[in-house]
């Protein structure tokens, strides 16, 4: 049988790096413990020896004493698990773009989706903006992004779908298009609905880096529905009606098509 | 033997000279010549045995026989192609990782323990055996050939395996606990161990 090509072995797999020639995949050599999303191992080699790579969830009991000094963001804490062991660990994000970052003394804030992989030397914490994580200290960590990744530096405007996180640099304000708003303004807000879709941007102001993807299609973010509801939690009655009048309507919308 | 071109990464060229292949249903893009194409049945060509042994472990397979004289184009959801010789050996496979088999190709179905129980794929696993050329498919990226020797044993997340050949001896790890909290949509709990000697074809996205 001819190959296509050489396989991999842990000799000749990199340490720390995308396996050759593909972008999709990543071998981390893990010696002690990282935070990973579940689901994302697509194998891995144990290290000739030892006992292998074992996988926990956060709410392991032998391990919440270490997760809840670093992991702060109850609301993904479902959705991720810490790899312990030592060994060759290939990680793949349904065939997104993934590439690693080191942050020394620093702090990044990611979408949460695009958060692959973290050194257990960083700490995570949920950002003000919903559907954001920060990481904060020294340490490397993996990130996925629909193709490849470009940096940038404010003063900004981006497009929400295509930015994947930014360092350093304050929160983003959100900016409309004057023409867009002077529309907005006119019609006393009952057009929410029409969007052009170029309308409504990022604002990054400060010193920085933005870190934009070079596609618009946003890395599916399984999550949205729970920031969404752990922010009804805030609302009284009156907002609980309203919410669910333009829940019914869009439903109904919807249920036409 | 037949001859598999890539024409770039996500696009196999078979030629026929009045022989045939066996490719997955709807996978061929475009052809020239004279070319038939008929439903390879419900066995996917392998005979009334094979075709029980399917009906009954839920393996489906869903081929078409291309025969004529021609050039035939196969592409499937812009998915990595891995073309593979076979000299004699067997290769076990995912069924839906198929693309195209060469008829002088056989395939057949094989116990595979309890992973297709785990990833919902069925229990039983598809082998290819004979002597020539076959291709596969990989979603999310390039395919990765992962070595298996007696020093380095691998473990594998049934998602992502694709196919595997040599003499491996396939085991199940179920110390692994994430995809049994949360999981992406099944209850699955098991990675797969490979001991022995040969080569793991994995794709970096799980199915």
């Amino acid at each position: 049988m001819t190959l296509p090509s050489t396989p991999f072995n842990p000799a000749t797999l990199p340490d720390n790096d995308n396996v050759p020639g593909n972008h999709y995949a990543y071998c981390r050599r893990l010696d002690g413990q990282l935070f990973m999303q579940t689901g994302r191992m697509i194998a891995y080699y144990p290290a000739p020896g030892s006992s292998g790579i074992r996988f926990e969830p956060l709410s392991s009991a032998t391990i919440t004493g270490f997760v809840a000094e670093r992991f702060s963001a109850p609301l993904y804490t479902r959705d991720w698990v810490v790899a312990t062991g030592s060994g060759h660990l290939l990680l793949g994000d349904r065939g997104y773009d993934i590439n690693s970052y080191t942050l020394e003394e620093g702090n990044l804030t990611l979408r949460a989706a695009n958060l692959l992989a973290f050194d257990s030397t960083l700490e995570l914490k949920q950002s003000i903006v919903p559907g954001f994580l920060t990481l904060i200290g020294t340490g490397t960590f993996l990130a996925s992004s629909s193709g490849p990744v470009i940096f940038a530096e404010p003063p900004i405007r981006v497009d929400p779908q295509a930015l994947v996180g930014w360092a350093d640099c304050p929160s983003p304000s959100h900016h409309f298009d004057a023409r867009w708003m002077t529309g907005f303004l006119g019609v006393a807000g009952g057009m929410l609905g029409v969007v052009s879709g170029e309308e409504r941007q990022f604002d990054f102001t400060g010193a920085g880096t933005v870190l934009l993807q070079s596609s618009e299609h946003a890395v599916d973010d399984p999550h949205l529905l729970k920031q969404l509801e752990s922010q009804v939690g805030t609302l009284a009655v009156p907002g609980l009606t309203r919410l669910q009048s333009v829940i019914q309507s869009r439903l109904s919308a919807e249920q036409r098509r | 033997m037949q001859s598999f071109r890539l024409n770039g990464s996500r696009v196999l060229e078979v030629e026929l000279r009045g022989d045939a292949v066996r490719a997955a249903s709807g996978a061929m893009i475009a052809y020239t010549g004279d070319v038939a194409f008929k439903s390879a049945g419900m066995g996917g060509g392998d005979g009334i045995r094979a075709a029980i042994k399917r009906r009954a472990t839920g393996e489906s397979v869903s081929l078409m026989r291309c025969s004529g004289k021609g050039t035939v184009w196969f592409a499937k959801d812009a998915m990595e192609i891995v073309v593979i010789d076979l000299a004699g050996d067997t290769l076990k496979v995912e069924s839906e990782q198929l693309l195209v088999v060469s008829d002088s190709l056989r395939t057949d179905v094989a116990f595979a323990g309890l992973r297709g129980a785990s990833s919902g794929q069925g229990l039983f696993t598809t082998t290819v055996t004979g002597s020539g050329p076959l291709a596969l498919l990989s979603a999310g990226g390039p395919p990765i050939a992962l070595e298996v020797s007696p020093q380095y044993p691998l473990v594998v997340d049934p998602q992502a395996f694709v196919a595997s050949r040599g003499q491996l001896n396939q085991t199940f790890v179920t110390d692994v606990s994430w995809r049994n909290l949360v999981g992406e949509g099944s209850g699955e709990a098991f990675s797969l161990r490979f001991d022995g000697t040969g080569v793991v074809y994995i794709q970096p996205e799980e199915r």
